[in-house]
C-alpha cells in the first residue's frame, strides 16, 4: 500500500534552505546583539547579556544615520512608486499588446549589468568635471555639486530599484485590464474614476509587492550609499558593514542590524496604517450594506479583502 | 447593400414615422475594419424602441463588433450610429444611454453584489437613500436580494449573471446590450434565463440588443432576428419567417437543421437533380441548367421500411440504408445513408415513429411544399453549413 506524500513536502527544500540560511543567521544576529566585544582581538562574546549595545546604537551619530536611511528609504520608495506607476500603467493598458514583451525586456535590461558597475556609472555622470556637468556649465549652470550628497544616493537608489517597482505593478495592471475597466466605463465612470475605483484597488497586491520589493532592500543598501553618498550620504547598511568588517565589533553591528529590522517593520506597519486611515472615508462613502436576511457576517468580507 | 428580404415585420418598421423614439437604435451604413479584415461592412439596421432584437451568427460575423460600437468601446470607421435619435459618434461609453451585460459578467470582485449594482448610480451622483432603494429594487427584480452583501466570487454562474443584469438595468438605460450573456450557463439554467429575460424585457419595455451564436436562444426570445454573415445582415425578420422562409442557404443552414442536396437545376427551375435524389420543390426561382441547392428540414421527412411497393406517390422519395437511430425525447431521429457523400436526417414524433433498426433498407419521402430551393452558395458550403448534419 502506497501512502500519499503530504503536500507540504513540496516546499520542504525551501523550508530547509530558509531555516539554515535565513532563520539561523538572523537568530545568531539577535543573540550576538545582547553580547559585547570582550577584547581588541575578539569580535563578540555572549557570556554576559545586556541591552548595552542598543544604548550605543541610539547615540546621536547613529541616530542621525538612521534618520538619513529612513529618509532615503521612504522618499526613494515614494519616488519609485510615483515614477513606476504611470510607466507600468502605460505598459499594461495603453501600449499595443504586441509590444508588451519588448517593453518588459527593456525594463529588465539594466539588470544585465552588475549593480556596482551601474552605480559607478552614475559617479562618472554626476562628478563635477563629468560630461553632464560640463554640458550644464556650457549653458550657464554652476558645476554639479550633487555627488557625495543624500540627493545622489536618492538618485542612485531610484535608478537601481525602479524595475523592481515597475514589474509587479505591470503584472497587476495587466490582470485588471479588459472587461472590468470596460464595465466601469459602461456604467458611467470616466477615466479617473475607473482608475481609482477599479484599476488601483484591484492592483493592490502588485502595489504592495512593489513597495516591499523596493523599500526593504533599499533600507539595507550600502553599495549605492558608499559609491555616491560619501560622508554626507551615510546609511545604516554602511555602519553595520563597518562594525562587522572594520571595527570587528559584531555585538554592536548585530544590535544595529536588529534595530534596522525593527525600523523597517515599524515603517511598513505605519505606512500601511496611514494608507488605511486616509482611504477609510473614501471606502466608507462607497460602502453599501443592504442587510438582507441570511447574509454573511461582516467579518467575512474583511477577511476576503485581505485575501484578495 | 444588405440582402435582407422584405418581410411583414420589416415592412412595418420601414413604414413607421421618421422621428426616433427614446430607445431606438439606428445603425446607418456602418463599416469597421481591423487591419486588413472588415469586421462590419456597410451595415444598416433600425432597432425599434422596446424591441428585443438578436444579432445571430457564427464567431467572426461582426455581431460583437456591432454591439461594441453601440456601447462605445469601438468607433465605426464609416457610417453613423444614433441612439434615441442622437448620433453617438465620438461619445465615450460613460456618456451613452446604454448599458451592457458582458459575456463573462465582468463583476467587480472587490465589491459586494450591492456595491456592484450601486456603482452606476454612484457615478451619476444619485442621493444615497435613492441608491439604496433602487439597488434593492434591482436586486429584487433579479431575485438576488438575499445575496446583496456577498462578494461575486461567492456566487454561482447563474447568480453572477443575474447580478450583471441588475447592475445594468438599475441605471434605467433606454437600450440594454447583451453580449452572449447565457453562454457560460448550463442548458437548464440557460433555458430558464431565456424565459426570464424575455419576461423582464416585455415588463420593462427596454430595447434589448442580444448577441448570440445560439439559434435556439435567438428564436425563443427575439421579436426580430438579424442573421449576420461577414459583417453584413443576411436576413432580418421574425423567428417564424427566418425558420420557415430563410432568405438564403446560409440562413437555412444556420437556423435549425437542414438536409441539403446539391446538383443541377432541372424541370424549369423547380427541382435539383443531385446524385442520389431528384428533389422537387414548388417555386421556380432558379435558372434551369445551373447548379442549385435544395433543402428540407428533418421534421418534414417521413421514413418507412423499403417494401417492394412504391411509396405513397410523394413528390420526393429517396432510398437508402439506416445507419443510426437516436432518441431525442419528443422525437426520434433517423440517419439514412443515401450514397457515399450524401446522408439524410429524418425526424418523427416519438409516438408515431416507425420501428426500424440499423441496417434496414428504408425509403424517405417528403412533400414538394417543404422543399426550399437556393442558388449554389460556395461560401455557405465552405464554412461548413451544408455538410451532412451529424447525428
Amino acid at each position: 500500500m502506497r501512502k500519499r506524500l503530504p503536500g507540504f513536502l513540496l516546499a520542504a527544500p525551501a523550508w530547509a534552505w530558509l531555516a539554515v540560511f535565513f532563520v539561523a543567521p538572523v537568530g545568531m544576529v539577535v543573540w550576538f546583539s545582547f553580547g559585547y566585544k570582550p577584547s581588541i582581538f575578539a569580535t563578540q562574546a555572549t557570556d554576559r547579556l545586556s541591552f548595552d549595545r542598543y544604548a550605543e546604537v541610539f547615540s546621536p551619530t547613529f541616530f542621525a544615520t538612521f534618520q538619513n536611511t529612513l529618509w532615503v528609504g521612504v522618499v526613494g520608495t515614494v519616488l519609485c512608486f510615483l515614477i513606476g506607476l504611470p510607466v507600468a500603467y502605460w505598459m499594461a493598458v495603453k501600449a499595443p499588446p504586441s509590444r508588451r514583451g519588448l517593453l518588459v525586456a527593456l525594463v529588465m535590461v539594466p539588470f544585465w549589468t552588475n549593480f556596482l558597475v551601474r552605480t559607478l556609472g552614475w559617479q562618472v555622470i554626476l562628478s563635477p568635471d563629468g560630461w553632464l556637468s560640463t554640458a550644464l556649465q556650457g549653458i550657464g549652470f554652476e558645476p554639479l555639486a550633487i555627488l557625495n550628497t543624500r540627493g545622489a544616493v536618492l538618485l542612485g537608489v531610484v535608478y537601481n530599484y525602479l524595475p523592481l517597482m515597475i514589474l509587479p505593478l505591470f503584472v497587476a495592471f495587466d490582470r485588471v485590464n479588459g472587461p472590468l475597466r470596460e464595465a466601469s466605463k459602461d456604467l458611467g465612470a470616466g477615466k479617473w474614476t475607473t482608475f481609482f475605483r477599479i484599476t488601483l484597488p484591484l492592483a493592490q497586491p502588485g502595489i504592495i509587492a512593489g513597495v516591499l520589493l523596493v523599500f526593504i532592500p533599499l533600507m539595507g543598501d550600502y553599495i549605492t550609499a558608499t559609491v555616491l553618498g560619501g560622508a554626507k550620504g551615510n546609511m545604516v547598511g554602511q555602519l553595520v558593514a563597518s562594525q562587522f568588517q572594520t571595527a570587528q565589533n559584531w555585538a554592536l553591528g548585530s544590535a544595529m542590524a536588529v534595530v534596522l529590522i525593527i525600523v523597517i517593520l515599524a515603517t511598513v506597519a505605519v505606512g500601511a496604517a496611514i494608507v488605511w486611515l486616509v482611504t477609510l472615508p473614501i471606502r466608507a462613502s462607497h460602502r453599501l450594506v443592504i442587510g438582507a436576511p441570511a447574509t454573511a457576517p461582516a467579518s467575512a468580507s474583511i477577511h476576503e479583502e485581505v485575501a484578495a | 447593400m444588405t440582402t435582407a428580404t422584405t418581410t411583414e415585420a420589416e415592412a412595418a418598421t420601414t413604414s413607421s414615422p421618421g422621428a426616433e423614439a427614446p430607445g431606438t437604435v439606428v445603425i446607418d451604413a456602418v463599416t469597421k475594419h481591423y487591419g486588413d479584415s472588415t469586421a462590419v461592412d456597410r451595415l444598416s439596421l433600425t432597432i425599434e424602441a422596446g424591441e428585443f432584437i438578436s444579432l445571430l451568427g457564427p464567431s467572426g460575423c461582426g455581431k460583437t463588433t456591432t454591439l461594441r460600437m453601440i456601447a462605445g468601446f469601438e468607433e465605426p470607421d464609416d457610417g453613423d450610429i444614433r441612439v434615441s435619435g442622437r448620433s453617438v459618434l465620438g461619445v465615450p461609453p460613460y456618456r451613452r444611454d446604454v448599458n451592457t451585460v458582458f459575456q463573462a459578467y465582468a463583476l467587480f470582485p472587490h465589491m459586494s453584489v450591492a456595491e456592484n449594482v450601486a456603482y452606476g448610480l454612484q457615478q451619476k451622483r444619485t442621493p444615497k437613500a435613492e441608491i439604496h432603494d433602487r439597488v434593492v429594487d434591482a436586486l429584487d427584480l433579479a431575485q438576488m436580494r438575499r445575496f446583496a452583501d456577498r462578494k461575486p466570487t461567492q456566487l454561482s454562474g447563474g447568480q453572477q449573471q443575474r447580478v450583471a443584469l441588475a447592475r445594468a438595468l438599475v441605471n434605467r438605460p433606454s437600450v440594454l446590450l447583451l453580449d452572449e450573456p447565457l453562454g457560460a450557463l448550463d442548458r437548464q439554467l440557460r433555458e430558464e434565463m431565456q424565459l426570464e429575460l424575455k419576461l423582464l424585457q416585455s415588463r420593462l419595455g427596454v430595447t434589448f440588443v442580444f448577441v448570440t451564436h445560439d439559434q435556439g436562444e435567438a428564436l425563443s426570445m427575439s421579436d426580430r432576428i438579424a442573421i449576420m454573415r461577414s459583417g453584413r445582415i443576411e436576413q432580418l425578420a421574425d423567428a417564424d419567417t427566418v425558420y420557415a422562409r430563410p432568405a438564403s442557404a446560409y440562413v437555412a443552414a444556420f437556423v435549425g437543421q437542414q438536409n441539403f442536396f446539391s446538383g443541377t437545376v432541372v424541370e424549369g427551375g423547380t427541382a435539383v437533380d443531385s446524385t442520389h435524389a431528384l428533389v422537387r420543390g414548388t417555386s421556380a426561382g432558379l435558372p434551369a441548367g445551373g447548379t442549385g441547392l435544395a433543402a428540407v428540414r428533418p421534421e418534414f421527412v417521413s421514413i418507412e421500411a423499403d417494401v417492394a411497393a412504391d411509396a405513397s406517390g410523394a413528390a420526393n422519395t429517396a432510398r437508402g440504408s439506416l445507419i443510426g437511430v437516436s432518441h431525442l425525447g419528443e422525437t426520434m431521429q433517423y440517419l439514412v445513408r443515401l450514397g457515399d457523400d450524401q446522408s439524410l436526417i429524418a425526424r418523427r414524433p416519438s409516438p408515431e415513429a416507425p420501428q426500424l433498426s440499423v441496417g434496414d433498407a428504408v425509403v424517405c419521402s417528403w412533400r414538394a411544399e417543404s422543399v426550399l430551393l437556393f442558388p449554389a452558395d460556395d461560401a455557405a458550403s465552405a464554412s461548413g453549413y451544408v455538410a451532412p448534419p451529424t447525428v
